[in-house]
């Protein structure tokens, strides 16, 4: 087991050397592509083990690097390694001939680099077991992600958002590396166990900062509202399998390693820790979704239900911290399950739903689902992958998204018990997430509807082809992963209780409240049979035309589009989208008979102007002020040394 | 006997949650005459109210400022408000700056204020939490109606509604006022009603339209 | 046996529905001054329906006949979990009523699908308008059960019904009151009744539901009618279980059972007479009015929870 674990993560760093020799040949690359895949499925074997059957590993480092670096695989490590390998090897069947297509020479040598590269990194964070590895292979993410960006293209705007990417990215490394650094009185080599040892030992005052560091760091990395600007921008600029990394997996580190400080190294806290990523969590999950009803374009409307789902997870933790923080961890455990599980799901059906995208990319050559339409005949398996992912992203039954959003729901629901204001707000907090999902539900509708059904409205959506074998496939055993997980959740759950039980104490879940995964199946069954009765009770078909009122043709202009479907919630929620609307009429002058009219709509993102600008002007403003500093007079300078000087003998006399 | 005790002790359980439905079905109201009926049903239950407590502490003058209760406000101001609207042939709507759910929001967060601002005194006070909530809230309520509808009758309809939050919690705390006191309040609402009625008709006659909202241009 | 009369309530709401519908238009007929089909029309409707062919439009997917029976059958599902002549339903766990509003979502999406995949611009039309109603209803129709579920210290829908059933009729609870307002509003928009949407338009420019269906014909039009009707009962059915629920048995015996349907029925009579008076004495609103309505639902039903925790 443990030579299998060394394995994995030395070849994730060896196959970019074997990919910038294979770029030649064909049949080389093919060999790469597929050993890339067999390695995947090895380290989603040696994850499987230490998820199911609780085996450890370990591989100590600390030899060749200056600090103390060291690799470990506990239960929660293999979860999250196991949601990495699960979703990374169909991204890679799904690249093979995506990348052959879209990509040649320098760009694709780089692609397929970079891709076990970026991976290795991800693995080194999830099975880090001291703090140097952990942001060893964090900056690592940072880095080979934005060179996975850059392998389409850097023209002045890419470089902008790559910039902002980068950016948000640091900043919030250094707040998760100031996090790391407080641990430093009570454990000198800062590995994990004595991290642990030290957490506990901590002043109130200490955990407090702590919390608020490492909130605040990983939120930015996994997209919380208002950190979440960099996500629109960067997640849609990459090739699409890469875009369903980053956004599938990649965000899912940041949960692990709020999940790994908060709750496994500083063992919960006070209750208004639980209160705050409530809130953080409940405005993502509203603010998310309605911005992505507003998107038309499919990678960025995708993102910004990336920024929703790490809104729902945040509910799940903060539910999870109040229960702790009040003395009741077997509800706690309920609380984190659903947010775990979300997270496996999400990676699961995001990725999913981002090799569509990439899949429609491809035969269609537009992302906008303006100029799609009726491709569920045209690609049926890609159209019935992506339903599945519809599906499960808006937590309908039967599919896994609803059993992660079942158990938050229940974790609120058992909120009534704890004292007031918790169980007036956990309760509330129902409305909230089913807001979410009403809302999300409305946005797949109109996803799906108009890119998969109804009529063409472009020539390239009239003459799309289905995508080639390893794609399909790829769509196929995600899809069959949501379908699993959502009819017998049990498989997943029972292991993953026991992977939060290795940090929250506590009595073992309730049978009783685990039945809800034994009763899924009868439902499922229930509606299996249902559906194969109504199905087969075959009766006539005959095709006619569409009613049009007895107008003699409809053309595809008639259908309703994205943006028209999305109206009645974008006027409702004017408040959010403050649009902007401008009517130009030419010529001027005459009122009835103009030769054009243009309409422009625009929406302002509240946030930017609230929250971004004015801090912006206020740090460019203190940067003026300490221009002054800078005269350029060389006897000044020496005078700040000389009192720098003064300053430090006046200290030590009075410390 | 024991049906009389019986009635008498649901209505003293139950008139703080029929209170509370009757202010909130009154922000969500969108015709004048709903807001009438309304302050009528409202009046009908702190009649109840002050019935079950006149028999729970045999107190005769209590029944005589239920009667009172009873034939001023819950049959003549309603008819004369009523037939004020009629015979005004004005639009029956009620013209409001919040949309319906926003007054039902508003109005419910003043429920809850209420509840959060009796807290203090109910060690001292021994009443009935529920009842003294219900009587600030209409309280409050009068006011945001008075604030939020710009409709001159709407003013009125108010002023009511305010006053029988005054008139509750009077009763609730210090078991009513002295009974001449009582009347005389009672009288000088009727008086109010109809004087108002009567500046309503010189509203409309003079400036043709019934907003308050448009009587800025009085300023000099 | 009480796993057999579980299934019986069940057979009984899916099998009844048609008549609920058929009872509320026959009233709302007299209450206009006229005659009206009588109350078993809707089964000669459906009935004549499953006799014809379906006709698909050329442009339509495979999606367009599966939304029909994934409607029916997802709407069926959720049958299992109200409590109707007993209080055990056939499906009860804690928090099942969560899966019941999420069932009835999944029918809702799946017909929004179907109506998409019609290619005419009223498919569109409705599948965007009942987005923006059935967004907006969630959040009531779970915070009022979520309000009453926490009064009754039970999380199950059969679990309240039992607690409301041992409690005193007489006595008013500020909460119930509140819950039973939001969820009747709720009730109404969910089954697209008048306020929200009229069942019986022929006006395009006016329709929710019906522009869904409009291209629907033959069985897949049939599966679709039964299962709004089966949604109607079975929230009628939720609002008697959760609000009233006096005349289920305690027991299995024959005079329960008796006593049970008699109740059932009266129950359901009464409320399809409030709908007809209801649905002809209120206009409908106009569509950028029923965000407002449900503004009201959701703000009752925040109340409602408030209280819980206020009037202990």
């Amino acid at each position: 087991m443990e030579i299998a674990f060394h394995f994995f993560v030395a070849s994730l760093f060896v196959l970019p050397f074997a990919a910038v020799a294979a770029q030649r040949s064909r049949m080389a690359r093919a060999v790469v592509t597929t050993a890339f895949f067999v390695v995947l499925v090895a380290g989603a074997i040696v994850a499987a083990r230490g998820f199911w059957a609780g085996e450890a590993a370990v591989w100590d480092l600390s030899a060749f690097a200056p600090f103390p670096f060291a690799l470990a695989l506990d239960r929660l490590s293999a979860f999250f390694l196991l949601l990495i390998c699960v979703v990374a090897a169909p991204v890679t069947l799904f690249s093979g001939p995506y990348v052959e297509r879209h990509y040649g020479g320098a760009p694709r040598t780089w692609l397929w680099a970079l891709l076990p590269l970026f991976l290795g990194s991800m693995v080194v964070v999830v099975t880090a077991s001291t703090a140097f590895a952990f942001l060893f292979g964090w900056e690592l993410m940072t880095l080979f992600s934005a060179g996975l960006i850059l392998v389409d293209g850097d023209s002045d705007e890419r470089r902008h958002n790559l910039f902002i990417y980068l950016l948000m990215m640091h900043a919030g490394a250094a707040a998760v590396v100031a996090a790391f650094l407080l641990f430093l009185p009570g454990a000198p080599g800062l590995g994990f166990g004595a991290m642990r040892a030290a957490g506990s030992a901590m002043s109130p005052v200490m955990k407090n900062a702590l919390f608020l560091l490492a909130f605040i760091g990983f939120g930015a990395k996994a997209g919380l509202i208002p950190l979440h600007l960099w996500l629109p921008r960067a997640h849609p600029m990459a090739p699409s399998p890469v875009s369903a990394l980053m956004s599938g997996v990649m965000l899912k580190t940041a949960i692990y390693g709020f999940v790994r400080i908060a709750f496994d190294l500083l063992g919960g806290g006070a209750p208004w820790w639980g209160y705050v990523v409530l809130a953080a969590g409940a405005v993502s999950g509203v603010l998310g979704v309605l911005y992505a009803i507003a998107e038309h374009d499919l990678k960025r409307l995708l993102a910004y239900h990336s920024v929703e789902n790490i809104g729902i997870i945040y509910l799940g933790l903060g539910a999870a911290l109040l229960f702790l923080a009040h003395g009741a961890p077997t509800w706690a455990t309920l609380a984190l399950l659903g947010a775990l599980l979300h997270t496996l799901n999400h990676a699961v059906f995001k990725s999913l739903l981002f090799l569509g995208a990439g899949a429609i990319g491809h035969s269609t050559h537009t992302l906008d689902i303006e100029e799609l339409g009726g491709l569920q005949k045209l690609m049926p398996v890609t159209g019935a992958a992506f339903l599945i992912g519809c599906c499960s992203i808006v937590g309908l039954p039967l599919f896994n998204g609803f059993v992660s959003e079942w158990m938050i729901f229940r974790s609120f629901l058992a909120g009534s018990t704890l004292a007031d204001p918790a169980s007036v707000l956990l309760p509330m907090m129902t409305g909230v997430l089913a807001l979410i999902g009403g809302l999300a539900a409305a946005c797949f509708a109109k996803v799906y509807g108009v890119a998969f059904l109804g009529r063409p409205r472009s020539a390239e959506a009239e003459h799309a082809v289905e995508v080639p074998l390893p794609m399909r496939g790829a769509m196929a055993i995600l899809a069959a992963f949501c379908v699993v997980i959502g009819v017998a959740p049990a498989i997943v759950l029972n292991p993953l209780a026991a992977a939060i039980q290795t940090f929250v104490p506590g009595t073992p879940l309730l049978h009783e409240q685990l039945r809800f995964a034994h009763v899924l199946p009868w439902i499922a069954v229930a509606v299996a049979a249902l559906m194969l009765l109504t199905m087969f009770a075959r009766t006539a078909v005959r095709l006619t035309a569409t009613w049009a009122c007895g107008l003699p043709k409809l053309d595809s202009r008639m259908q309703y589009t994205s943006t028209a479907f999305s109206k009645p919630l974008r006027t409702v929620f004017a408040q959010v989208y403050r649009p902007t609307r401008v009517v130009e009429v030419t010529p001027a002058g005459e009122t009835y008979f103009p030769t054009a009219i243009s309409y422009r709509s625009a929406r302002t993102t509240s946030y930017e102007r609230l929250l971004y600008r004015p801090a912006l002007n206020v740090i460019v403003a203190g940067a003026h002020i300490l221009r002054r500093l800078q005269t350029g007079n060389i006897q000044i300078y020496l005078l700040y040394i000389f009192l720098a000087l003064l300053a430090l003998m006046l200290g030590m006399r009075f410390a | 006997m024991g049906l009389v005790h019986f009635a008498a002790e649901k209505t003293l359980a139950s008139s703080a949650v029929l209170l509370f439905i009757t202010v909130l079905m009154m922000a969500a109201a969108r015709r004048i005459s709903t807001c009438i009926m309304l302050f009528a049903a409202q009046c009908a239950i702190i009649t109840a109210q002050i019935l079950a407590m006149a028999y729970v502490h045999r107190s005769p003058e209590a029944y005589a400022i239920a009667g009172f209760m009873l034939v001023i406000k819950v049959l003549t101001i309603p008819y004369a408000l009523s037939w004020i609207v009629e015979k005004l042939k004005a639009p029956r709507d009620v013209t409001a700056s919040t949309t319906p759910a926003q007054s039902v929001f508003i109005v419910s967060a003043l429920i809850l204020l209420s509840f959060f601002a009796i807290g203090p005194y109910m060690q001292v006070l021994r009443v009935d939490e529920d009842v003294l909530a219900a009587a600030i809230t209409l309280v409050l309520t009068g006011a945001f109606l008075m604030v939020s509808r710009t409709k001159a009758l709407m003013q009125v309809i108010g002023l009511l509604v305010l006053e029988n939050g005054i008139f509750l919690a009077a009763l609730v705390t210090t078991f009513g006022m002295p009974l001449i006191i009582e009347i005389g309040v009672l009288f000088d609402l009727l008086m109010g009603v109809f004087l108002m009625g009567l500046f309503v008709f010189r509203i409309r006659d003079t400036f043709d339209h019934l907003d308050v909202s448009k009587l800025r241009k009085l300023r000099g | 046996m009480t796993a057999a009369i579980s299934i019986l309530q069940a057979l009984l709401l899916i099998v009844a529905a048609p008549l609920v519908r058929g009872t509320i238009a026959r009233l709302k007929a007299i209450l206009q001054n006229r005659r009206g089909a009588s109350v078993w029309r809707p089964y000669a409707d459906l009935l004549k329906l499953f006799r014809k062919e379906d006709l698909v439009p050329t442009t339509a997917s495979s999606v367009f006949r599966v939304a029909p029976r994934a409607v029916f059958a997802a709407t069926v599902a959720a049958v299992l979990f109200v409590p109707v002549l007993h209080a055990a339903a056939a499906l009860s766990l804690a928090g099942d009523f969560i899966i019941l509003v999420y069932l009835l979502a999944l029918a809702r999406f799946f017909l929004m699908l179907g109506a998409m995949d019609g290619g005419s611009s009223f498919g569109g039309m409705g599948a965007s308008r009942e987005a923006l109603v059935s967004t907006l209803a969630e959040a009531p129709f779970l915070l009022s059960i979520t309000a009453v579920a926490i009064v009754a210290r039970e999380m199950s829908l059969s679990g309240i019904a039992r607690w409301s059933l041992a409690q005193d009729p007489s006595r008013i609870s500020a909460v119930h009151v509140l819950a039973f307002a939001a969820l009747a509003l709720v009730a109404i928009a969910e089954t697209g009744r008048i306020p929200v949407d009229n069942p019986t338009t022929h006006l395009e420019l006016t329709m929710i539901h019906e522009a869904m269906v409009l291209e629907y014909s033959g069985p897949s039009l049939a599966w679709i009618e039964w299962a709004s009707s089966v949604k109607l009962s079975l929230v009628l059915a939720l609002l008697v279980a959760l609000f009233m629920p006096w005349g289920m048995m305690a027991s299995p015996s024959a005079l329960g059972m008796a006593l049970a349907i008699a109740a059932f029925l009266l129950k359901f009579v009464l409320l399809a007479a409030v709908v007809a008076v209801g649905e002809s004495s209120i206009a409908k609103l106009r569509m950028y009015l029923v965000p407002d309505f449900l503004g009201v639902a959701s703000a009752l039903a925040i109340l409602a929870v408030v209280f819980t925790a206020v009037m202990r």
